[in-house]
């Protein structure tokens, strides 16, 4: 039974009044539960009885999902519209946990935000379900494949629909089960299955914290309900808002695979290049994002948490771009990007700008989810090598994912007039303008670096004279399914438009008007004003200096892998290394990536390991030799009484009369004394 | 015939109450010790029944407590024998150090 729940909740008179949203009542809030609901119903079902469908095993789960985000388009689009009111609406289910006076309910909630990240899930989740219908025709395991993925459709629907933070959290589990089941989908490869456990066990790091920090909502506030814990946070002291704010934070991380956290998302690159696309790119890892921009009334309260954010962002991104100069496996060469533009994402929600962090948020999650899928063709297309030395010329055999490809190329680089333009510039030009020239002057370093690397790849790539492998395999070399060309096709439309449909006009886009309701309690404690665009003034000077920043390293990608390359001037290894100490301390840093993995081998394998042995010898030695010791002591003792025991009465007769003559006999002495 | 003296019918008494002790835990023949509990009973019945005679005013409870005492013997008495015969039929013999089966 489905109770619709107004606005008119205790918690949120305030926020409703000054909102002036009224009670909302609308037949489609009641079927929002159907969203992700679906997609649960369609892994039941595969899990069920997918192994005996085999060939058609991704039907079923296909059609969830296209279901589901029929559902979910006429729900953002009722949102988006003001249907719901300006502060949302949300449906209670049932309640999940009554216990006394604790009581956790559970229910979804839309507003514009859970709209845009409806957007981007549910789309891009049908596209990579469209997708693998191709590229997963010959594995066996389809069935267990399309199991997850419906799973995790289900989890991370309901992660963005949650109004609570246990059923968040609940969610946030899930997603990170689902991505450990794809990771180590094909569990047979050893380092399929190392790379699953890295993720889970990186993952759980980030994670107790954000446990913690539920925990500390619940204990200081008494209610975990997202609307009423957001409107209630200013009654808090200062420092126990610090601490929620960095442990929520925490869990972000571990998510978003922000350093020093970010680990496992390299190695996460093991999954099926779908997996891939759509939880290690385009969705699971945007969910750290999705919670600081939902705890944002929390996070404006204490700035200083917000400035650990935007470094820790910022750090991240051009971390991350450093390594994907040098690294060779193309799915590698994309997560490090993945990891820089998640980077650029805590970096403007920590400098305030929380829309630019959203709306590059859905942008990312297009034009990287197609830069994804279509490695995952050119993957295909060259017999399962990962090796961008090993290709080299693919253009001509592979048009469709070369051409998309280098829309999602451009995209990510940051020229106008495609998606990744308008969203890179805008966290670029607010964290100028709010006063975070340091976020900004990396962040545009960056930017170069991101235009560099991401031609670097289309060189390598598709450029160029075909390596050896890929002349020995030439003639083999195919386009894909067509299921695959019109998923890459699908997704490269937004990624190309998806700006200018959303980004403009400068200053006052359509996706800050959306948004505008969601953050405007933020940006009220922020004194975030509502500054005039001047495109012919500092707005045009900072455009301007992403395009040319953006040109200057797609310029220099071009010159030193791209197509126009003069013979024998590759930028070859040999080349850089022998040039002088510097750079071939650059190199192999970037390559080594910067040792990170090597040094939490050191702490927690070398330096860990010795600890453990440590305490494994304080249990055996002194904790187990106690118990054993007091044990021992007391069998022993039992043995050598026995012999008291002889069994005859005379002996024990004996006893009681000596007793009797020694007691008789000490209570005269002391009375006669 | 007058006796004067508490202490000589104590002195019997404790002297009874030594043989009847040192009967029981020397001689291994279960009916011995049998009599030889009766002599400890009666040894302090003796004890009793003299104090009756020379305190004034507890005359009447020590007779009392002597026929209790004759009473209960004569039942322990009963019992013992009883039990004696039960395990002579099992284990053919009277001597109680051959009665080991509770040893350890």
């Amino acid at each position: 039974m489905v109770v619709v729940q107004p606005l008119a909740d205790a918690a949120l008179l305030t926020l409703a009044a000054e909102g002036g949203a009224g009670a909302v009542s609308s037949p489609l809030l009641d079927l929002v539960w159907t969203i992700p609901a679906l997609p649960l119903a369609g892994f039941a079902f595969t899990a069920l009885f997918g192994r005996r469908l085999a060939r058609h095993a991704h039907l079923v789960p296909l059609a969830t999902v296209v279901v589901s985000w029929l559902i979910a388009m006429a729900v953002v689009a009722q949102a988006l519209g003001g249907g719901f009111g300006k502060g949302g609406a949300g449906i209670t289910l049932w309640t999940w946990v009554p216990a006394g006076g604790f009581s956790v309910t559970v229910g979804l909630f839309v507003d514009n935000l859970t709209a845009c990240l409806l957007i981007v899930v549910t789309t891009i989740g049908l596209v990579v379900h469209l997708y693998s219908v191709g590229y997963m025709a010959h594995d066996r395991g389809r069935w267990r494949f399309f199991a997850y993925m419906n799973l995790f459709m289900f989890s991370m629907l309901l992660l963005v629909l949650a109004d609570s933070f246990l059923v968040l959290f609940a969610a946030w589990e899930l997603v990170g089960l689902c991505s450990y089941l794809l990771i180590g989908f094909w569990y047979r490869r050893q380092s399929a299955a190392l790379a699953a456990k890295k993720a889970f066990l990186v993952n759980r790091v980030g994670d107790v914290g954000f446990a913690l920090g539920i925990m500390l909502i619940w204990a200081s506030l008494g209610t975990l309900d997202l609307r009423a814990v957001f409107a209630r946070i200013g009654e808090l002291d200062h420092t126990t808002v610090v601490a929620i704010a960095l442990l929520v934070f925490c869990g972000a991380m571990g998510k978003s695979a922000q350093f020093p956290l970010h680990v496992w998302l390299p190695d996460a690159m093991e999954g099926p290049t779908p997996v891939s696309a759509l939880i290690h790119a385009a969705t699971m890892v945007n969910a750290g994002v999705y919670l600081v921009a939902r705890a944002s009334p929390v996070f404006a309260q204490v700035p200083e948490a917000m400035v650990v954010v935007a470094a820790i962002g910022i750090f991240t991104a051009i971390l991350a771009a450093s390594i994907a100069f040098t690294q060779t496996d193309i799915k590698r060469v994309l997560a490090y990007s993945t990891l820089s533009q998640l980077g650029y994402m805590f970096a403007a929600l920590g400098v305030g700008a929380f829309s630019a962090a959203i709306f590059h948020l859905m942008t990312h999650g297009f034009f990287k989810g197609l830069l994804f899928l279509g490695s995952g063709s050119v993957i295909h297309a060259v017999g399962d090598e990962q090796d961008m030395n090993r290709m080299g010329g693919l253009w001509r055999k592979i048009p469709v994912t070369h051409w998309t490809m280098l829309v999602g190329t451009l995209a990510i680089a940051g020229i106008p007039p495609l998606a990744g333009f308008f969203s890179k510039d805008e966290i670029l030009g607010e964290s100028f303008k709010l006063g975070f020239a340091w976020v900004w002057g990396i962040g545009i370093v960056v930017a170069a670096m991101t235009a560099f690397y991401m031609w670097r790849l289309m060189g390598k790539t598709f450029y160029g004279q075909p390596s050896e492998h890929a002349r020995s395999i030439w003639d083999r070399i195919h386009e894909s399914t067509p299921t695959m060309t019109v998923s890459l096709v699908l997704l490269a439309i937004p990624s190309a438009l998806l700006g200018l449909a959303l980004g403009l006009p400068f200053g006052d886009s359509v996706l800050r008007g959306w948004l505008e309701p969601v953050f405007i309690e933020a940006d009220e404690l922020l004194g975030h004003g509502h500054a005039e665009f001047a495109l012919a003034g500092i707005d045009g000077a900072l455009i301007l200096a992403s395009v040319f920043v953006a040109s200057v390293g797609l310029v220099a990608g071009i010159w030193l892998f791209g197509a126009f390359r003069a013979a024998g001037r590759p930028a070859t290894v040999a080349r850089i290394t022998a040039a002088n100490g510097l750079t071939r301390f650059l190199y192999q840093a970037s390559f080594a990536k910067w040792w990170f993995d090597d040094l939490n081998h050191l702490l927690f394998i070398v330096i860990g390991g010795r600890v453990a042995d440590a305490c494994w010898w304080f249990d055996r030695v002194v904790v187990d030799g106690t118990v054993n010791g007091v044990g021992r002591l007391t069998v022993d003792a039992g043995r050598g009484l026995r012999r008291v025991q002889t069994g005859r009465v005379q002996n024990y007769a004996l006893g009681i009369a000596v007793g009797l003559i020694v007691m008789a006999g000490s209570y005269l002495l002391i009375a006669g004394r | 015939m007058t006796l004067q003296s508490l202490d000589a019918y104590l002195v019997l008494a404790g002297a009874l109450f030594a043989v009847g002790s040192f009967g029981f835990l020397a001689r291994r023949n279960a009916i011995s010790m049998l009599m030889s509990i009766e002599l400890m009973l009666n040894a302090v019945n003796l004890a009793i029944l003299a104090f009756g005679a020379f305190v004034p005013g507890l005359a009447g409870h020590a007779s009392a407590i002597a026929l209790f005492v004759i009473a209960v013997a004569a039942a322990e008495a009963t019992v013992g024998l009883g039990i004696v015969i039960a395990i002579y039929r099992n284990r053919r013999t009277p001597l109680v150090d051959e009665y080991d089966a509770m040893r350890e």
